[in-house]
């Protein structure tokens, strides 16, 4: 259904509107034009001049009032039936009716323009409020979308570095396996140490391989967020004569020095993860360690924690590497490793409440330092 | 006595090389690092060298740029990596072979005798004769002959198998073939070597054209079958 517009702005409509009502008041109040004064028409007609104007602006409240003074003039100003105007009383009448009903369509017309305007100024504030939210929203959006695409990118630079890792680590040690592999294959005159040598490099290089797999599953885990410590109490002197034993092979060229106070308390710690720091530590010092020169495994109490080190004396750490040796991927200068050894060693020493920093040795190589916390039981 | 300089920071790698080479009656020097192996190179040359890509404290493509300055001592280049571009770059400066890890003893120890040969019949490069099994190229007179029968080439088809046919054995990258035939500007059109070897091989007969070796991505090489 058409709704009347009550905003100033359908002139035609308006005029229509106006000029029939003001004939049809007229008709209506001809019976009983002698009970009722021609000021009361005038009232009522000025009424349909005010409609007018609201519905069809300035042009139609004019039109409206000619139309209305009209039919005050013809149907209730004597004598009757015309145009004529009987004396200047009449005439006054007719002058004053057709300013009033001008001069209120005029003003009804204005006020309906202004506020038209203030409404469509509303309106348009309102469709702008509504943009702006939109493009805020849109800007959030987008916003998100390139965190995202810039977490994606750093994942795809994560996957690639790691895959560059696993390439390496895993093909390295494989060179070395497929070479003796194929060698011993060919019946070659090889002397008994000589073949004793090879096959020794063949389980050196598995174990490599091993140690590489159980670092991967650690960052697997990790990266899951399932790597909780399954903590116990842990006898130091044990897992490090254990572990020393274990790589022997490993640090076949170095000399290992163990500095482990007889006191020592038992930590609480997870033993595997922390047999995982020490093949870590162990393995980098000896990659970095020249033939001949000695690593040191140290422990330092440190209430709440005990202070654990494993020092070389190899090329050290460049002071522009400290701070993200410990990053996945990160290969010191000259390093052959794929850097995720150190990462996870970090992760494990985190898990368990602990910190691990790196720092030169003194008189050259490299010193990691991690703590682990002591054993409930231990403490005073 | 034969000398194989063997570099790589690698010592399971050492240890495995210089068991397996020194087993086969070669002399063994091994060097974990670039700086040791150019100290080695300054002093005595080796009558070829394998050589990691991915040394530590330097990269393999300096060693090889910087070694043949002044020796043109065969280099076999060894790469753990996938990446094809990083052989390319060691063959355009120099290196004379490839091996990607892991590789098998046997393989290497061919690609050890292909490159040794080269040294000792590189001496004669006045020869205008170029041989390679039954293949043979006369440079001077432009013919080809392969089992003695004459084979008819176009002069780019000849030029590229005169270019293999000089280095028997030996990779020849797209590049290289392409500047040495084409001329500089057509360093990336390898589409023209895979048709001219396409037209090669055709011409030379099934026993000829498997001479004709591609290497996907790196180049090509003439290999003499009988050799093998």
């Amino acid at each position: 259904m058409a709704r009347i517009p009550s905003s100033g702005t359908a002139p035609w409509l308006g005029a229509v509107l106006g000029i029939v009502t003001s004939a049809a008041v007229g008709l209506a109040l001809l019976p009983v034009r002698d009970q009722v004064t021609s000021a009361t028409v005038a009232l009522i007609l000025v009424v349909v001049v005010v409609g007018a104007a609201i519905v069809g602006g300035s042009p139609a409240a004019i039109a409206t009032a000619f139309a209305a003074a009209i039919t005050l003039n013809f149907g209730f100003i004597q004598p009757y039936g015309t145009l004529d105007i009987a004396d200047v009383d009449r005439g006054t009448e007719f002058v004053a009716f057709l300013a009033v009903a001008l001069l209120v369509g005029q003003l009804v017309s204005r006020l309906v323009r202004r506020r038209t305007q203030v409404s469509e100024a509303s309106q348009r504030v309102r469709v702008l409020d509504e943009r702006v939210e939109q493009l805020s929203h849109e800007r959030t959006q987008l916003a998100r979308k390139a965190t995202r695409a810039e977490a994606l990118e750093q994942l795809d630079v994560q996957r690639a570095a790691l895959l560059r890792a696993v390439s390496h680590d895993l093909r390295t040690p494989l060179a070395s396996i497929r070479a003796v592999a194929t060698d011993l294959r060919d019946d070659v005159p090889y002397d008994a140490e000589t073949r004793v040598e090879l096959l020794t490099t063949v389980c050196d290089e598995v174990d490599r391989l091993d140690r590489f797999v159980a670092n991967l599953l650690s960052m697997s885990r990790i990266d899951a967020g399932v790597f909780e410590p399954d903590r116990q109490a842990v006898d130091f002197h044990e897992l490090v004569a254990d572990r020393v034993k274990q790589l022997a092979p490993l640090l076949r060229d170095v000399n290992v020095r163990i500095d482990i106070p007889d006191d020592t308390p038992l930590l609480d710690a997870d033993y595997s993860q922390l047999e995982q720091v020490f093949n870590n530590l162990l393995a980098n010092a000896a990659r970095h360690a020249p033939a001949g020169s000695e690593v040191w495994i140290a422990a330092i109490r440190d209430d709440p924690f005990l202070r654990l080190e494993v020092s070389d004396q190899g090329a050290g750490v460049q002071a522009d590497e400290v701070g993200r040796i410990f990053e996945p991927f990160t290969r010191g200068t000259g390093s052959r490793s794929s850097g995720i050894g150190l990462a996870i060693c970090q992760s494990i020493v985190e898990s368990h409440g602990g910190t691990i920093s790196v720092r030169r040795t003194f008189g050259g190589g490299a010193t990691f330092s991690f703590t682990v916390p002591v054993h409930p039981s231990e403490s005073p | 006595m034969t000398t194989i300089l063997v570099v790589d920071d690698e010592p399971a790698i050492l240890r495995t090389l210089k068991a397996g080479l020194t087993a086969r009656g070669y002399e063994v020097v091994t060097a974990a690092t670039g700086r040791a192996a150019l100290n080695v190179l300054t002093s005595q040359i080796p009558d070829a060298v394998v050589l990691d890509l991915g040394l530590g404290d330097m990269d393999g493509v300096d060693i090889c740029r910087a070694v043949r300055a002044w020796s043109e001592v065969p280099i076999i280049v060894l790469s753990a990596e996938d990446s094809e571009h990083r052989k390319v770059v060691a063959l355009d400066e120099g290196a004379d072979d490839y091996i990607t890890k892991p590789f098998s003893m046997p393989e290497l120890l061919a690609r050890v005798r292909v490159a040794l040969r080269r040294r000792g019949s590189a001496t004669d490069d006045d020869d205008p004769v170029l041989r390679c099994g039954q293949l043979h190229i006369d440079l001077p007179r432009h013919a080809v002959t392969f089992a003695g029968a004459p084979v008819d080439l176009t002069p780019k088809e000849f030029a590229m198998l005169a270019a293999l046919t000089r280095y028997p054995g030996r990779v020849l990258t797209h590049r290289t073939l392409l500047h040495e035939v084409w001329g500089p500007g057509y360093d990336t059109e390898t589409h023209y070597l895979r048709v001219y070897a396409s037209q090669i091989r055709k011409k030379l007969g099934p026993l000829g054209g498997q001479m004709l070796v591609s290497e996907p991505g790196i180049g090509y090489r003439l290999l003499d079958p009988s050799e093998e």
